[in-house]
């Protein structure tokens, strides 16, 4: 059993769990001479987000399924999710638990570098075949090429819409593939009453996911990775460019766009009140959880093509997983709880309790996936480069603090774009060197 | 005999009992020892801070950077710009608006005008409310999806834009901002005319002064302890400003502060001393004007 703990009787439980675990870790370790390596003590687990969300249930029982299995028992505590990414840094200096649901780049790698995050490429190798050599490089740091994260699962960002809504409009849904397509697709929705392209920028970052495909389809996958990374400038044409498509599609926009989030953008696809939207898949959980029926109905497409020389050859797919703190009171524990999170066994437990993620593991069974989860993998196979998404590829000083601004200046005032080009790069350019 | 009395008292006045002297030194000298460790170390700090490079995790990766970070907000950064206005709408509409309405609310209730008491507590009870909860409270009535807008039958889609909106998110913010700064103030002001002689009102009355000459020329110079403080109140609550706006935008600069500025650059993935010299920018905008107004005062008070 895992035991859930709020607030204030966290405490008194982590002095237990701490008592508790030090006097088995020293057994433990006399052990660990007479044979097989057996890690043994309590490990502390940070689940992201509600209690009530589908995510943390799936979490608890895959949790669960460790304990089954080893004994160790694990202490699950939920927190809300954009406080723990703020206070990311601040919770891994003073007691973080062991281990907690990660995305791999620069949000890894960066901490690692720091000494924040533990090695768990021990864990990644006896992983072994079951993660495929892209998904290991994914979560290698570049600078000292070892992982400190252990990559589960992964989603593409495309083009969501509902198929029935689709049908309504006497459109094909499956050929979606040009830019005229899309602003086809648009105009009929607009024209029904409905908003054509869904969009929500409130968190500063949604619209993101916009701008990435935009920049991958128009200007291909390098010069987006190595815009992010200062090898290219942001007042390029080539940007302008990008900032042009997204103008373009700003008329069939909601005209809410700064007043809602993500989850705004989810609902109204899930209230059939918006033609298409670029989101990332993880929201398919939602749609579940309120009916099979509005499961069946979410499709995906890859957003379509506008530059023939690019194709439809790139995609951000963020890969998630977990990490595991190096001042974690049980970092050995937290390192095997982690490889059995991305192990078989884990995996098999995390969907029997309706995980429609989709996993990394070749050992996962992907013959039992739904229509969804194929047509996901399917848009994730179309693609020759995959991207973090631009928070994860770029520096945290400049995704949040610079391009987000950037991009929720945009849409509040298209005119400026000039001078905000000019800012962004400027806003590089100042940037301390790491 | 009596000047030996007078002599002895003054003598155990100075020279206080061994008792006297632990309980003294423990009640002001641990809160202020509380004070320089948790309030102007960091203070200190955060400004050497503002001058260096740093990521917020190893000492050793300090670097110097002069006044990079401050040239950086001030040449760099537009967002910058945004937020200095927003903070100084914000002091001039508590200024000009906010605080002068709850003074004349005071005023009038002092006047015991019927069902005063009734008033009273209706601008009151905002005050019992955090920033933040009202922030928590409006936000779920007015986002799409809120409340307000489903009575006004507007689903996500067609919500009518109010934080995202240019136009007028700001007079919305100043509005439940006022909400609660004017009962706050409304009390304040009261409790001091409690305390005014009602003598010189009615002296004031009987020498046949309109009731604004009253006001200015009696009641308000004569209240000029509660004015200072209120000033100082207005002055602190507009440039200190965060909670109510970060529950409605998060650490997304949609709508930016001076403090939510220095909260993004230390909190979240990108953590830069930039945030230092925001939050230094904020500390001297709110210290020095105050300053400068006490010591003008205090000094005309010694005259």
């Amino acid at each position: 059993m895992s035991d859930v703990n709020n607030g204030i009787s966290r405490r008194s439980v982590l002095k237990g769990a701490a008592i508790g675990g030090a006097g088995l870790v020293a057994g433990g370790s006399l052990l660990a001479g007479c044979g097989k390596k057996q890690v043994t003590g309590d490990v502390r687990f940070t689940i992201r987000g509600n209690l009530s969300d589908a995510g943390a249930k799936i979490a608890i029982a895959a949790n669960d399924a460790y304990t089954a299995k080893t004994g160790n028992k694990v202490i699950s505590q939920a927190v809300n999710s954009d406080d723990f990414q703020n206070n990311f840094v601040q919770i891994l200096q003073g007691t973080p638990d062991d281990a907690f649901g990660w995305m791999a780049g620069w949000r890894t790698n960066a901490r690692a570098d720091a000494g924040l995050l533990a090695d768990v490429s021990e864990q990644v190798k006896a992983l072994g075949s079951s993660l495929s050599a892209a998904a290991i490089q994914g979560a290698t740091n570049p600078t000292d090429g070892k992982q400190y994260i252990i990559p589960t699962t992964y989603y593409p960002w495309g083009l969501h819409y509902r198929k029935s809504t689709m049908q309504e409009l006497g459109l094909d849904p499956e050929s979606i593939s040009t830019w005229d397509d899309l602003i086809k697709l648009c105009e009929a929705t607009q024209k029904k009453g409905l908003v054509g392209y869904a969009l929500g920028d409130k968190g500063g970052w949604e619209a993101m996911g916009t701008f990435d495909i935009l920049n991958m389809r128009l200007n291909g996958y390098q010069f987006h990775i190595d815009l992010l990374n200062g090898k290219e400038q942001w007042t390029d044409a080539k940007v302008v460019e990008v900032f042009n498509y997204m103008g373009q599609l700003a008329p069939y926009m909601n005209k809410n766009v700064l007043d809602i989030s993500w989850d705004g953008m989810r609902d109204l696809l899930l209230q059939k009140k918006c033609g298409a939207m670029m989101m990332g898949s993880w929201f398919a959980n939602d749609f579940l959880a309120k009916s099979q029926e509005d499961y069946d109905d979410l499709w995906i497409v890859p957003f379509p093509e506008i530059n023939p020389e690019h194709g439809i050859d790139s995609i951000d797919a963020p890969l998630d997983g977990i990490s595991v703190a190096a001042n974690g009171n049980n970092v050995e524990g937290g390192a095997d709880l982690a490889g059995f999170l991305g192990s078989k066994e884990g995996i098999d437990a995390a969907v029997a309790a309706g995980d429609t993620n989709i996993y990394i593991s070749s050992e996962f069974d992907t013959s039992s996936y739904d229509a969804f989860n194929k047509q996901k993998l399917a848009v994730l196979g179309a693609a020759k480069n995959i991207g973090f998404f631009l928070d994860r590829d770029t520096r945290g000083d400049f995704a949040g603090p610079v391009v987000g601004p950037a991009i929720q200046s945009f849409l509040k005032n298209p005119k400026d774009l000039t001078k905000i080009l000019d800012s962004t790069q400027a806003q590089w350019d100042a940037l301390p060197a790491l | 005999m009596k000047t030996a009395a007078v002599n002895k008292n003054v003598r155990s006045r100075r020279s206080l009992s061994r008792n006297d002297r632990f309980t003294l030194s423990a009640f002001v000298g641990i809160p202020t020892l509380l004070q320089i460790v948790f309030l102007w170390a960091p203070t200190l700090i955060t400004v050497v801070l503002s001058f260096t490079y740093w990521n917020g995790i190893n000492v050793s990766d300090i670097k110097w950077a002069g006044f990079a970070n401050y040239k950086n907000i001030f040449f760099g950064s537009p967002v910058f710009y945004d937020a200095l206005k927003n903070n100084v709408v914000w002091l001039l509409w508590f200024t000009f608006l906010a605080t002068p309405l709850g003074i004349l609310l005071a005023y009038q209730f002092d006047r015991k005008i019927k069902g005063h008491q009734i008033y009273e507590t209706i601008f009151y009870i905002p005050v019992v409310l955090s920033l933040a909860i009202i922030g928590i409270i409006w936000n779920f009535m007015l986002q799409p999806g809120g409340f307000v807008q489903g009575v006004m039958g507007r689903d996500i889609g067609n919500a009518i834009s109010i934080w995202g909106n240019y136009d007028i998110n700001s007079y919305v913010i100043m509005a439940l901002a006022s909400w609660r700064h004017i009962g706050y103030i409304m009390l304040l002001y009261l409790a001091g005319l409690k305390a005014f002689d009602s003598s010189l009102r009615e002296a004031s009355a009987i020498d046949g002064a309109t009731e604004w000459q009253t006001f200015r020329k009696i009641i308000f110079p004569t209240m000029r302890p509660v004015n200072v403080i209120i000033l100082v109140i207005t002055i602190i609550d507009s440039l200190r400003a965060f909670d109510l706006v970060y529950i409605i935008y998060g650490t997304s600069t949609a709508w930016p502060l001076l403090n939510i500025l220095a909260f993004q650059n230390f909190a979240g993935q990108g953590i830069s001393m930039k945030g230092a010299a925001y939050s230094v920018i904020a500390l001297v905008l709110c210290v020095v004007p105050i300053l400068v107004y006490l010591r003008n005062v205090f000094k005309e008070d010694l005259q």
